[in-house]
């Protein structure tokens, strides 16, 4: 998006397709830049996680950043916000300073962009937690995942979704107990509880409207704990963007080379653990077009660059698991 | 240069010292807290000379420790657990228990969190000079602070971190004085924990970290005898070892509260106050909104323990199975004289029991389905509003073995009031304490127990003795007696009873803005014996034929500033409470009595309300005004009336007396016919031997003059029209005072019971009507029946109450009774705290003074008067049982010379009794038939049956009955017992 020359471009662009191919950066077409990770970085939110790609080492500073954080809401249903189980609502915002050279609406309209392709990929069914219900019928979780990008050096979308997935894997959901009522009747006695239990012996009918739990609200049996991880956090897809030019294709582009390549490609994947890779989504960006039979090998490469990318975000996130907690008491006890 | 620190903390540690936790609002909303926790080395341990801590002049705890233990002669220091202060708080709040204590933080964070009342009595014990208490906050020293463990309950986080803080101690008194070579140690004192908690106590012990339980502790003690008493039941441990019987459940256990407030949110169970039956100790009723009558409870089983004043949820049976209250007296004391109170008896299935389901079996058949209500069970207590409360010890109750040994006895102890069960206690004392009133808290209803367990908190003194009555009437009633304090009394004008109006000048302040109205012929008319006069009229022909009149208020905003330690003491009290022998005062006396009250002959400040009316009495205007007045003469009713009615007088004085007497009559047949209700209430005078000595020697009924109308009228006017003047100038805080109209179904009784003995209606749909019909209900025969029907109709009747105008709808501001569409208290600034804000907010209206912001704050205002409507409530609850009490006496002493009998009229029947009225005393009694009568619920009658004829009672009936005060024998109550003289002699059924 950097103002970049025609010269500039052509020049970029031959580069590419030079044998073997050069990068500004001295990188292969397949290499990412340094990513650095850190997660819980917003004491407050349910799970937060800050991202870099390029941070320049030696000056301390670029890179494209982006903070995430999540933040549970409770929501009535009844009244007809919340909706039965929970849902999630993705929104990113641009920081100003990330992009001096737009326009108020032309960021909003960005922001717009970014929040679209997030919220549609992130908020899919088969990606929903199911542990974000509260009471059936009464109370579920809001879970908002908010992404700010700090500054933009290239591959957003990249930052985006890997900062985005360690927010969520850092997301804990508060443990809550339904509190009920249940109408007792008169006299009641222990032998008939158990008659009653018998007859209910048959199997439940979707005419038995007895059925209905009541319960009413809910509690926090401890008021301490931060909770239980969300339920599937390992299906939260890893994306991968795929710089496109003729039939070469490279990764992890700067600002400039984002600028030279006529389309993007992006691809989302998610690996459940004991099941074959999932395609989750595919979105191009730009202006070129790419033929049926070309995108299916990029599908294919892409599969390849994501698996390493998941790999290495899940030990990486591991590793930021047990800082913040095992390193970090053992720091205290030995203070 | 001063050093300057930074103590800043990497951010990496930030990461577990800081506490998380969520918190659930009223609203259904989860928010996560965070609160930062920086570690120090410099916290103080808070023990003299210590040489590690920079503790400096502040440490109050001696190095030495304490040496008054028998099993710590090496000198010692508590840290109480938690579970120390929740349960045995009036222990730790004794005088005669003064151990060097040490309070961890930990501690009062968790008493916080349990209890804020208990929090609130623990700073006060902080705070006090004569314990030994040291704050430490362990959580914020670096060795002392823990943080949670993984699966680590709060509460055993926080038993670690006690703990470890009495570990570290322990382990610091022995680095702080390190032994000296050549110099005998001196023995180190130990560092105890004191708790009632056994898993923490064994933990302790595993890492030998010394520790005990109260109850052995206290054993230790020196004055162990009279501390033993103080231990709470509640915080009774059981021992492991010791092999407890598991004891049969008599009450159903109570739901978990999320669960009630649950229930309660969906409309499955309803809250409301638990109130007690006065005459059936096994029934009681919860008022509840969705019903138009309270909720029924009947039987101890579906009462589950609640006790009068309890927050209670009640879950409603099927509309089958409601019932109606019942319509017979049932004495606890009558029904379960011989239950035993110790234990080993006790909780069995015996006899007593059996005689009491019995007794509910049977009354359930003789239930009526007519008067059925809305029936249900406690299931649970939102709140507990248990107090200390006023008990005798019932006598028979004690082993009588050992009367006079001070071994440790469960005994009952009997409350004074018949809304309360009996309340079982352990003591030694229990000999010395037979014949006395005493005070006892509540400390725990266990479901396995049939009576509340609590213990003693203090003697008030000897039964009937004068002082001890009066205290246990104000301890009941709730009423702040202590004498004012210092701070109090230095809001008072230093001049103390010197002060005076100063003389006249532009310069002074109290005259800035202030009427001369010296020259007025001011006068007031009160009781007899009166001090406190705060009110005073004049009234005097206009050149243009209208008339002048006044109502001059004492200035006490004048004396009283807001928001100044008397301010909040008045506001505390709310009012004046009068007692036959003694009254208690809002404001120090030197106010009340002397310089705010209007005293004749002196110059007085006064808040004036002068209106300008014509001489049928119709308002012209009306202004507000400070003034200075003088008094002419303070006047009793009765000296008003003859002064009025002596046609030999034509002075001023007594033409102005006769001019607002013409007014007021005009004025009260004006406020008749708007609808206002004449109500009565029973309402008798004590008369004393003299004024020195307190003894009564008899009872009268209140006479009431044309003056006493005269000096009403003109105060009713003054209210109303102080009320429309605060209202229009602050729409939104003006203090009120209404009087909402009472709902039919209250009257529906006293309709059925009028028209079926009277054939007589009652029209209730205004108040207007309802005064008219009550104009009606007039029985040739006896002209006592109509003032008789006026008292029960007052009784159906919602009682006034102050609001803020501001926090209810426009259209219920109405005062029913007074039928008139708005109401204020403005002439009684002395005695009632209303008063008080009403004159500021007159004051503020008339742009005298300034509105102090409080009264422009909506919530404070509220608040004020919550506390107003309860002291108010409580101080004639006070005054009528301090008549009764007398009452008591005077008969008592009549009683010895001859048997009092009494004409009397029946209020309501029983199906094994009478409750009837002597209107010559005020009082409502019972007349109990041992034997079986024939009653008839439909109308309201019984029928005794003799060998001579038939005698059928009915309500409304003239009876004439015998009063004896009797001692009850038991509890040492001194109790009215009425039996039937006339139509048929009841001493013998």
């Amino acid at each position: 998006m950097a103002a970049t020359s025609k010269s500039e471009r052509a020049y970029i662009q031959s580069a590419l397709h030079a044998s073997p191919p050069l990068r500004a950066d001295g990188r292969s077409l397949q290499d990412f830049r340094n990513v650095l990770l850190e997660t819980g970085v917003s004491p407050l939110a349910n799970g937060s996680a800050r991202l870099n790609i390029g941070k320049n080492p030696e000056e301390g500073g670029g890179g494209t950043e982006v903070l995430a954080a999540t933040k549970l809401e409770v929501e009535d249903i009844e009244t007809g916000d919340g909706v039965e189980g929970g849902r999630l609502i993705c929104t990113v915002t641009c920081s100003p300073a990330a992009y001096p050279q737009l326009s108020m609406n032309a960021l909003d309209d960005l922001q717009y962009d970014y929040t679209t392709v997030l919220h549609q990929i992130l908020s899919h069914p088969s990606l929903h937690p199911k542990n974000l219900g509260i009471i059936p019928r009464r109370k579920s979780w809001l879970l908002n995942l908010d992404l700010v990008i700090l500054s933009d050096a290239g591959n957003t979308y990249d930052a985006m979704f890997l900062a985005a997935r360690a927010a969520l894997w850092d997301t804990k959901v508060p443990i809550t107990r339904a509190v009920q009522y249940q109408a007792r009747t008169v006299g009641e006695t222990l032998r008939a509880v158990e008659e009653s239990m018998d007859v209910e012996g048959v199997s439940p009918s979707g005419f038995d409207t007895r059925q209905i739990p009541v319960a009413a609200d809910f509690e926090l049996p401890d008021y301490w704990d931060e909770g239980e991880p969300l339920e599937g956090r390992d299906l939260w897809p890893v994306c991968i963007t795929l710089n496109v030019h003729e039939a070469v294709h490279f990764l992890d582009a700067t600002l400039s080379e984002e600028a030279s390549v006529p389309s993007q490609f992006l691809v989302a994947f998610s690996f459940p653990p004991s099941s074959p890779s999932r395609v989750q989504a595919i979105r191009t960006i730009g202006s070129g077009e790419l033929q049926p039979s070309h995108i299916q090998t990029l599908v294919q490469e892409a599969e390849k660059y994501a698996r390493q990318l998941h790999t290495a975000l899940n030990a990486k996130l591991r590793d930021e698991d047990i800082r913040r907690h095992q390193k970090a008491k053992v720091k205290f006890a030995n203070r | 240069m001063v050093e300057i620190t930074i103590r800043k903390r990497p951010r990496t540690d930030a990461v577990v010292t800081q506490r998380k936790f969520f918190k659930k609002t009223a609203r259904g909303k989860v928010i996560k807290v965070i609160r930062e926790r920086y570690l120090r080395n410099d916290v103080s341990c808070g023990i003299e000379h210590c040489g590690l801590c920079e503790s400096g002049s502040e440490a109050t705890l001696p190095a030495s420790g304490a040496f008054d233990h028998e099993l710590y002669p090496n000198g010692h220091l508590i840290v109480p657990d938690t579970n120390v202060f929740l349960s045995q708080m009036d222990l730790m709040e004794s005088n005669s228990f003064n151990p060097h204590i040490v309070l961890l933080q930990t501690v009062m964070e968790e008493v916080r969190h349990r209890s804020l009342p208990l929090f609130n009595r623990l700073k006060g014990l902080v705070k006090a000079e004569d314990k030994n208490i040291w704050v430490f906050y362990n959580e914020y020293r670096s060795e002392t602070a823990v943080i949670r463990e993984e699966e680590e309950t709060p509460n055993d986080r926080n038993d670690r971190g006690i703990r470890k803080a009495t570990a570290w101690y322990n382990e610091h008194l022995s680095l702080a004085r390190p032994p000296i070579r050549g110099k005998l140690q001196p023995p180190l004192p130990t560092a105890i924990l004191l708790t009632d908690d056994v898993a923490n106590r064994q933990k302790a012990e595993k890492d030998r970290i010394p520790c005990i339980s109260i109850r052995r502790y206290v054993e230790g003690m020196k004055k162990s005898g009279l501390l033993l008493d103080l231990l709470s039941t509640a915080g009774e441990e059981i021992e492991p070892t010791k092999a407890v019987a598991a004891r049969q459940v008599l009450y159903p256990a109570y739901l978990p509260m999320s669960t009630l407030l649950a229930g309660v949110k969906a409309g499955q169970l309803h809250q409301g106050h638990f109130n007690a039956n006065q005459y059936n100790y096994l029934e009681g009723n919860v008022p509840a909104p969705a019903f138009s009558k309270p909720v029924l409870l009947v039987g101890r089983e579906h009462m589950n323990r609640a006790v009068q004043g309890d927050i209670v949820a009640v879950e409603i049976f099927p509309e089958s199975e409601w019932k109606a209250p019942a319509d017979e007296v049932v004495d606890q004391e009558a029904t379960l004289r011989n239950d035993d109170a110790s234990d080993s008896e006790e909780e069995r299935e015996d006899d007593e029991a059996l005689a009491e389901q019995k007794l509910l079996a049977v009354e359930a058949a003789k239930r009526r389905a007519a008067e059925r209500q809305p029936t249900g069970r406690v299931v649970g207590i939102i709140k507990r509003n248990w107090r200390s409360y006023v008990c005798h010890i019932d006598s028979t109750s004690l082993t009588s073995s050992n009367t006079t040994s001070l071994s440790q006895q469960t005994v009952f102890a009997t409350p004074v009031s018949r809304l309360l069960p009996r309340i079982r206690l352990r003591t030694r004392q229990a000999p010395t304490l037979v014949g006395q009133k005493i005070l006892v808290t509540i400390d725990r209803w266990l479901a396995t127990s049939r009576y509340p367990e609590g213990h003693f908190v203090r003697a008030l003194g000897k039964v009937e003795t004068k002082e001890a009555e009066q205290e246990s009437l104000l301890l009941e009633f709730d009423v702040p007696y202590r004498p004012f304090g210092k701070a109090i009394l230095d809001c008072l004008p230093q001049q103390g009873d010197s002060w005076i109006v100063p003389p006249k000048s532009t310069t002074s302040p109290e005259w800035r803005d202030r009427e001369d109205l010296r020259e007025l012929l001011i006068c007031s008319i009160d009781p007899p014996g009166c001090q406190d006069i705060d009110d005073a009229l004049h009234a005097r022909l206009l050149p243009n034929g209208n008339i002048e009149a006044g109502v001059h208020i004492a200035d006490v905003s004048h004396f009283v500033l807001p928001d100044n330690p008397m301010d909040h003491e008045a506001a505390a009290r709310g009012t004046t409470v009068y007692l036959v022998d003694k009254r208690i005062d809002m404001l120090p006396a030197l106010l009340g009595t002397n310089l705010c009250s209007l005293r004749p002959h002196v110059e007085r400040l006064a808040f004036s309300v002068i209106w300008e009316l014509t001489p049928d009495a119709e308002i012209v205007n009306v202004r507000f005004t400070k003034s200075v007045i003088a008094s002419k003469e303070a006047f009793t009713y009765e000296a008003a009336q003859l002064r009025k009615d002596d046609p030999n007088l034509n002075d001023d004085l007594t033409k102005g007396i006769r001019l607002l007497n013409s007014l007021a009559i005009k004025i009260k047949a004006a406020r008749m016919a708007a609808g206002a209700l004449n109500l009565a209430s029973p309402e008798v005078k004590i008369q004393m031997d003299s004024p020195e000595s307190s003894d009564p020697i008899d009872v009268e009924q209140k006479e009431l003059l044309e003056t006493n109308s005269l000096v009403e009228e003109f105060m009713l006017l003054a209210n109303i029209s102080v009320a429309k003047k605060i209202q229009e100038t602050f729409p939104q805080t003006a203090v009120l005072r209404r009087h909402l109209p009472p709902p039919k179904t209250n009257f529906e009784k006293l309709q059925d019971i009028l028209m079926k003995r009277k054939g007589m209606v009652l029209d209730v749909s205004s108040s207007g009507a309802l005064a008219a019909s009550l104009d009606k209900c007039l029985d040739p025969s006896e002209p006592a029946f109509n003032t008789l029907v006026r008292i029960m109709a007052t009784r159906c009747m919602l009682s006034a109450e102050y609001f803020c105008s501001g926090s209810v709808s426009r259209d219920t501001f109405g005062h029913y009774g007074l039928a008139s569409p708005i109401y204020t208290h403005f002439t009684s600034p002395i005695r009632r705290y209303a008063d008080v804000l009403v004159h500021r907010q007159l004051s503020a209206a008339i742009s005298y003074t300034t509105l102090h912001p409080s009264l422009h704050s909506k919530s404070h205002v509220e608040r004020t008067l919550d506390v107003v409507n309860k002291r108010h409530r409580m101080a004639q609850m006070a005054g009528r049982a301090s008549v009764e009490f007398f009452v008591g006496l005077a008969l008592k002493a009549r009683g010895e010379k001859q048997t009092v009998t009494e004409d009397a009229f029946v209020i309501r029947t029983f199906r094994n009794g009478l409750g009837v009225f002597v209107s010559k005393l005020g009082i409502e009694g019972l007349v109990m038939f041992k034997r079986e009568i024939q009653f008839d619920a439909d109308k309201y009658t019984i029928t005794v049956p003799s060998d001579n004829g038939d005698t059928t009672i009915s309500v409304f009936d003239k009876v004439t009955v015998r009063i004896e005060v009797e001692k009850d024998a038991n509890t040492q109550r001194g109790k009215v017992k009425m039996t039937l003289v006339n139509p048929i002699n009841s001493s013998a059924l």
